[in-house]
């Protein structure tokens, strides 16, 4: 209120004060002086205030004028006609400049404001262009606020691309204010897309505060919305302002609808990788089934082949072919099994106290059907301690090991499997004299399905026998790893807690 | 190639089998041993290549999916030696590399996981041709009432002279002179039609089925025109 007035009470002022300046003078000063030193006044007011404030001044000017000076004084009569004729002249130059001023003063005003516009939306373009979308919101929230004093400013889109409002706030009550009020206006509006928003009135009250939401748009439907708090009571947004926030929620518009064709973007791909990757292990499950079946059917046929008299001899070679394939096939859908029960999360092992010297002798021992090709060096420190283990899984993830050195290094090389204390833990190492782990790799052959193929060599297996060890291991409380230490060959590490009351 | 083994078949052949599954390896061995022929083994690409120089075998059975290589590699290698025939081993699902191999040169395959019995019957039916005199210089082809001079391109199914077009007949005489072999769409229509060709199927399709209605007694159940599906045709002689 106090605002509007001041304009007024200026141009009463000013006209008074160039009152009291002519009549220390009036004796000496001609009338068209006077009349002069009353326009400067009003084109002040017009300059300072506008042009109700300079139209005032012109008209109390005017009346001031023939008041005090324009005989007779203290009285609105003229006499001299000639002199009625220049005060009315007065009165319409002083209103005609008034105006003049007050519109140039209206449009530098303007271009001012425009370009505090156009730097705020630049400032806010820039702010936009931040690729995490929550911080580039949280920024634009921020300096609109900011920008435009408001007491909070929050910005709310589809929950998909954003979980939480983007919220600027001058302190926490404005902070709890806005949260309080979009936490209200979500539960009517599920923000779901192409689905006309519900918008609660413009206006909300809460803690003498004002509410007001503008919707976000883009393409012509709505995708979000701003809201801003202010305090009540606090003068209107002007015009500058207003506009400022429509532009603001254009170009926020355009943001989050960009925000979301990257995110669909991003979904189909991954979507689309999901399915190469089924693909993928379809075919490779399909190949790891079917290779073993392949030789047991041949064997079978070959046995019951009446047109050759097979020699015990040959009847036992069909058989180990029979025999070591079945086992296989066993240890294929053995993986499958346990990867799909680990995965559900319905694993949990049943640990029992065990020496673990035993157990990487247990498990060379089962093994050696696979390693004939490679001499086999255990070394297995001598005062190790007990470990509470789940037998079954822990020999599993150390026969995975093995069975890998075994598979992918040269014929005749050494495996090595040392077992020791480190630290709190017992460490076991598996290590071959194979081509080794790309570095780059060494992170990756853990995740299911992943099967590493080098130049001239295809991918082999299935790809889980690492996936599953880290899991069991990691079920253990230890961890897995490649050593990349190595130079030569590769070294895969594993360690087991020593529980601290048998250490 | 002088003993005749109990199916009347030539044994003592030498053949190389390739395959990196030793269980694989070690019963195609004793089976092929105890059928009486020779069995050397490779269980990879450079092995397979370096037995293939050394002993000169008289059949390959090769496995395509190979750990230190392709087995295409391999089929290359025998084809820009010899014509020694080649079947193929192959556990993998997709016809491409079945095409590949045969396009390559391969003669035959045979898909894991397979009836031994069948794949000896496929050995037989190599090697045979390998006994036989090159299969073209003939000038009269018989397979069953079938019958077709080469020199006077005339073709007659019993009693009845068939009328064939000159696309039609040339399409024929390559079935003819590759009996039992498989042969890729591709193969057909670079034979047929010329070099700039191999990606017309249905041209093919349409003049098979044509060939099927002149030649065959059902042309739905064929005889002598079989469809391997996915990868091309065969034309099935009964004088083998």
């Amino acid at each position: 209120m106090m605002r509007r007035v001041v304009p007024y009470v200026a141009a009463i002022a000013a006209v008074a004060v160039t009152t009291m300046l002519i009549g220390l003078e009036a004796s000496r000063a001609p009338l068209a002086n006077v009349s002069m030193l009353y326009l400067v006044a009003v084109l002040i007011v017009a300059v300072a205030f506008g042009r109700p404030a300079a139209i005032v001044a012109s008209l109390l000017a005017f009346l001031s004028f023939d008041w005090f000076f324009v005989p007779p004084t203290h009285q609105l009569v003229v006499a001299n006609p000639e002199e009625l004729f220049s005060l009315a002249l007065f009165l319409l130059t002083a209103i005609v400049t008034g105006t003049l001023a007050a519109r140039e003063r209206a449009r530098a005003q303007e271009a001012k404001q425009r370009e505090r516009e156009a730097t705020l939306l630049y400032e806010a373009a820039f702010l936009m262009a931040e690729p995490d979308l929550e911080r580039a919101l949280a920024a634009v929230a921020e300096h609109l606020r900011g920008a435009l004093d408001l007491d909070g400013l929050a910005i709310e889109t589809d929950a998909e691309i954003l979980p939480r409002p983007a919220i600027a706030a001058r302190d926490e009550a404005a902070r709890l204010a806005l949260r309080g009020a979009s936490s209200e206006l979500r539960v009517l509006d599920p923000h779901r897309r192409g689905r006309r928003i519900r918008l609660i009135g413009p206006r909300q009250h809460s803690g003498g505060r004002v509410v007001r939401v503008l919707p976000i748009s883009a393409a012509g439907a709505r995708i979000g919305r701003m809201q801003i708090l202010r305090r009540a009571g606090a003068a209107e947004l002007g015009p500058s302002d207003e506009r400022l926030l429509a532009i603001a929620a254009a170009q926020l518009g355009v943001t989050i609808e960009r925000a979301r064709f990257r995110k669909e973007a991003l979904d189909t791909e991954v979507l689309r990788r999901a399915d190469e990757l089924k693909t993928e292990l379809l075919h490779a499950v399909s190949h790891e089934l079917r290779t073993p079946l392949a030789s047991i059917l041949a064997s079978a046929g070959s046995l019951r082949q009446r047109d050759v008299v097979w020699t015990d001899r040959d009847r036992d070679e069909f058989a180990m072919s029979i025999q070591e394939e079945a086992l296989r096939l066993d240890r294929v859908v053995g993986n499958l099994l346990d990867l799909s029960r680990i995965e559900n999360g319905s694993f949990v092992p049943h640990k029992t106290w065990h020496d673990v010297g035993a157990l990487v002798e247990d498990v060379a021992g089962r093994l050696r059907p696979v390693t004939t090709e490679h001499p086999v060096r255990l070394e297995v420190q001598d005062d190790l301690p007990p470990i509470e283990l789940d037998y079954v899984e822990i020999q599993q993830v150390l026969s995975n090991l093995v069975e890998n050195a075994a598979k992918f290094s040269p014929p005749g090389s050494e495996i090595a499997i040392r077992v020791g204390r480190d630290d709190g833990h017992v460490r076991f190492e598996v290590s071959d004299r194979g081509p080794g782990i790309p570095a780059a790799d060494a992170d990756r052959i853990f995740v299911p399905f992943v099967r590493l193929s080098r130049p001239g060599q295809s991918a082999r297996g299935v790809g889980l026998g690492l996936a599953i060890a880290k899991r069991l291991v990691e079920a253990h409380d230890g961890a897995i790893w490649v050593d990349r230490e190595v130079r030569e060959g590769t070294r895969m590490v594993f360690t087991l807690p020593v529980r601290s009351d048998v250490r | 190639m002088s003993v005749n083994g109990p199916h009347g078949e030539p044994t003592g052949a030498r053949l190389l089998v390739v395959d990196d599954e030793p269980a694989m390896i070690r019963t195609l061995r004793t089976n092929l041993r105890g059928h009486n022929f020779q069995v050397e083994t490779a269980e990879n690409a450079a092995e397979a290549k370096a037995s293939y120089d050394r002993r000169a075998p008289d059949l390959i059975l090769l496995d395509l999916n190979l750990p230190d290589g392709d087995g295409f590699e391999v089929v290359r290698h025998i084809r820009e030696r010899s014509g020694t025939p080649i079947i193929v081993l192959s556990a993998r699902g997709g016809e491409r590399d079945k095409v590949n191999a045969l396009d390559l040169g391969a003669d035959d395959y045979i898909t894991k996981p397979f009836g031994i019995d069948e794949l000896l019957a496929r050995v037989r039916v190599a090697l045979r041709h390998l006994a036989r005199p090159k299969a073209g210089t003939e000038r009269r082809i018989h397979s069953g009432e079938l019958v077709a001079d080469l020199e006077r391109r005339e073709v007659t199914v019993g009693d009845r002279a068939v009328h064939l077009t000159p696309t039609e007949y040339d399409l024929l005489k390559v079935f003819l002179t590759n009996p039992n072999k498989v042969l890729t769409d591709r193969m057909l229509l670079q034979q047929v039609w010329g070099p700039d060709y191999g990606d017309e199927s249905h041209y093919l399709h349409v003049y098979v089925a044509r060939l099927r209605r002149k030649i065959e007694d059902d042309p739905q159940e064929p005889k002598h025109l079989v469809t391997e599906p996915g990868v091309g045709y065969r034309f099935r002689s009964e004088e083998l």
